[in-house]
């Protein structure tokens, strides 16, 4: 009995022990429905929640995208006016451009402005020479082309003289018509085809040194200018070829100072023509040697108004002869240049600055000559600025025999050195110094510095 | 013979020399012109233009750009210097042809 009772209150204890997890699994047995509806509806919850959220973003999305559409709408709208407003211009400027300054290639007539300008400075250890600045130079080009047939060219040129006195002068203004293959026929006033500085190098963006050599600027022994016909052109000899000028015009005049006048004139004062030439050979593309001639007549010096107050104890006109030879040498960076000159005026019966009432004037002997090196060290390693630098130097002399004051005045050694600086192939600023020593006794001798900025358009 | 009758006489042997030539030339050239019309699109003509740019067009001055002007200006610009430079017409030709082509 007390076994019973032991075990049976054991077993109550124990059934007491055991309540809670049978209360347990009681309970679970009696939520297990409701937990998996609360679940099913939570996860239900959860992807709705999602699924609104998805829903949200979306339709952010298409709002932004729709409104992104508006915007590219309205981009394009611009574009699209923009491509037209474009167009419409296109077909103004195209109008204009058929109408104005290039013809167009496909026309028959097409013109070009050209030319060049330059501004300096020139200071000088002369005492009676100022530092100044210099105006320079503006010469206009002006070039007409009709088809393959004909081009009318004419160049200008404006300076400032030192009395503030603004000069034009007309270079040259020719009409050359092209024959053939090998020929072209100039007409009008040109430039001198004597030698090469004249006609080729005394543009202030193709001269390397501010200045022409002695004896070939403006005081020269050659004329700058003729007025009268050329047959130019080039023949092909073997494998290499000839350039040739035939020139005849109207011929220098002589000046008060029994020199011959540089500047071509539109009449001959006398009907006896100038005739000359150039023959050039290129024995290979890089070497140039030429050959110059040029023979006139010269009548004595008038002054216009004076009229004619002599009488003449001597010939009124003589001859003027001129020739020369030249050569270059141009490779790439390498430019070196050669050039003489010789020209007599034989003696004649002239007014001069010395007798108004004219006197026999002795023969008259000139003789110029320069060389002249530059090397521009595009090819030297280094910085752009080493590159575009070019150092030039020239050596020169001019004589004059017959004339004591022209002589006094001009008959000098030149020496130039010169350092350039290229801003571009046709714009160029030199900076030089210049030499110039008489070769007649007592004169002073004269140091230059140069500087001068040259634009070639 | 008097100074005036020297006188004409030299103008008339020039014109009559230069007519002769002329003349002589013209039939040279009928030839050549005639293929140059024939040779227009021709990339040889570009090549040799090229090569007879850097022979020709830097003997006196620096060469430009074929940039720097447009093709009607190069027409009247190379025109000019066939005077200047006294340059066989064939030779024009062909440096036009590669300065158009390359601007
Ligand atoms: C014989 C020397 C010489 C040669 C060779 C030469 N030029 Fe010139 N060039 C000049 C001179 C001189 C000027 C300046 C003309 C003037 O101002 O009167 C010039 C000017 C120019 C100009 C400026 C615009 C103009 O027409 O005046 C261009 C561009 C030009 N040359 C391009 C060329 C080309 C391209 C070649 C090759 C076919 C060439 N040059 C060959 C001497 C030469």
């Amino acid at each position: 009995m007390k076994n019973l009772l032991l075990g049976s209150s054991m077993m109550f204890i124990a059934t007491l022990g055991a309540t809670p997890s049978m209360a347990q699994i009681g309970e679970g047995l009696v939520s297990e429905g409701q937990i998996s509806e609360n679940l099913a509806s939570q996860q239900l919850l959860a992807r709705i929640i999602s699924l609104e959220e998805e829903l949200a973003s979306l339709r952010t999305a298409v709002q932004q995208s729709t409104q992104n559409a508006a915007i590219a709408r309205e981009k394009a709208d611009i574009a699209v006016a923009t491509v037209t407003k474009v167009e419409t211009k296109i077909v103004k400027v195209e109008k204009k451009a058929k109408s104005a300054t290039y013809s167009g290639s496909e026309s028959d007539a097409k013109w070009h402005l050209a030319g060049y300008a330059d501004v300096g400075f020139v200071g000088s250890n002369n005492a009676s020479g100022n530092d100044s600045f210099v105006t320079g130079k503006f010469n206009p080009g002006f070039h007409f082309q009709y088809k393959d047939l004909l081009m009318f060219e004419s160049e200008l040129e404006f300076v400032t003289n030192s009395d503030g006195e603004t000069t034009t002068e007309l270079e040259y203004s020719q009409i050359n018509l092209f024959l053939n293959d090998y020929a072209t026929l100039v007409v009008g006033k040109f430039l001198s085809p004597i030698g090469q500085f004249q006609e080729r190098l005394h543009p202030s963006w193709i001269n390397k040194i501010q200045g022409a050599p002695a004896g070939f600027g403006h005081d020269g022994l050659q004329p700058t200018s003729d007025t009268g016909i050329q047959l130019r052109g080039s023949l092909p000899v073997g494998e290499t070829r000839l350039a040739y000028t035939l020139m005849m015009g109207n011929g220098p005049r002589l000046t008060s100072e029994s020199a011959v006048d540089t500047e071509g004139t539109g009449r001959d004062d006398n009907s006896n023509k100038s005739f000359g030439g150039r023959l050039g050979y290129f024995p290979t593309p890089n070497i140039e040697i030429g050959g110059s001639f040029l023979t006139a007549k010269v009548n004595s010096y008038m002054d216009p108004a004076a009229g004619l107050p002599f009488v003449p104890t001597g010939p009124t006109d003589s001859r003027y002869k001129l020739w020369g030879v030249d050569g270059a040498y141009t490779k790439g960076a390498i430019a070196a240049r050669f050039e003489y000159l010789n020209s007599t005026r034989a003696s004649l019966f002239t007014v001069t600055d010395d007798e108004p009432l004219g006197e026999i004037v002795p023969t008259l002997d000139m003789e110029a000559w320069y060389g002249q090196i530059s090397y521009r060290l595009s090819n030297v390693g280094g910085s752009d600025f080493i590159k575009r630098l070019e150092p030039v130097i020239r050596y020169g002399q001019f004589r004059i025999n017959g004339q004591d004051e022209l002589a006094e005045e001009n008959a000098q050694n030149r020496f130039n050195i010169g350092l350039n600086y290229w801003l571009s192939p046709t714009i160029v600023t030199k900076a030089g110094l210049e030499w110039r020593n008489s070769i007649v006794a007592g004169v002073d001798s004269e140091t230059r510095y140069q500087f001068q900025v040259s634009y070639g358009f | 013979m008097t100074k005036r009758k020297i006188q004409m006489l030299w103008l008339g042997g020039f014109a009559t020399i230069t007519t002769l030539f002329l003349t002589s030339m013209v039939s040279v050239s009928a030839a050549p012109a005639k293929k140059a019309a024939a040779k227009k699109t021709d990339t040889m003509q570009i090549v040799r233009g090229a090569k007879a740019w850097k022979n020709n067009c830097s003997r006196c001055h620096n060469l430009r750009s074929p940039k720097e002007l447009t093709d009607a200006e190069w027409d009247t610009s190379v025109a000019h210097m066939r005077v200047r430079a006294n340059l066989a017409k064939a030779d024009a030709e062909d440096i036009v042809a590669f300065l158009k082509a390359s601007n």
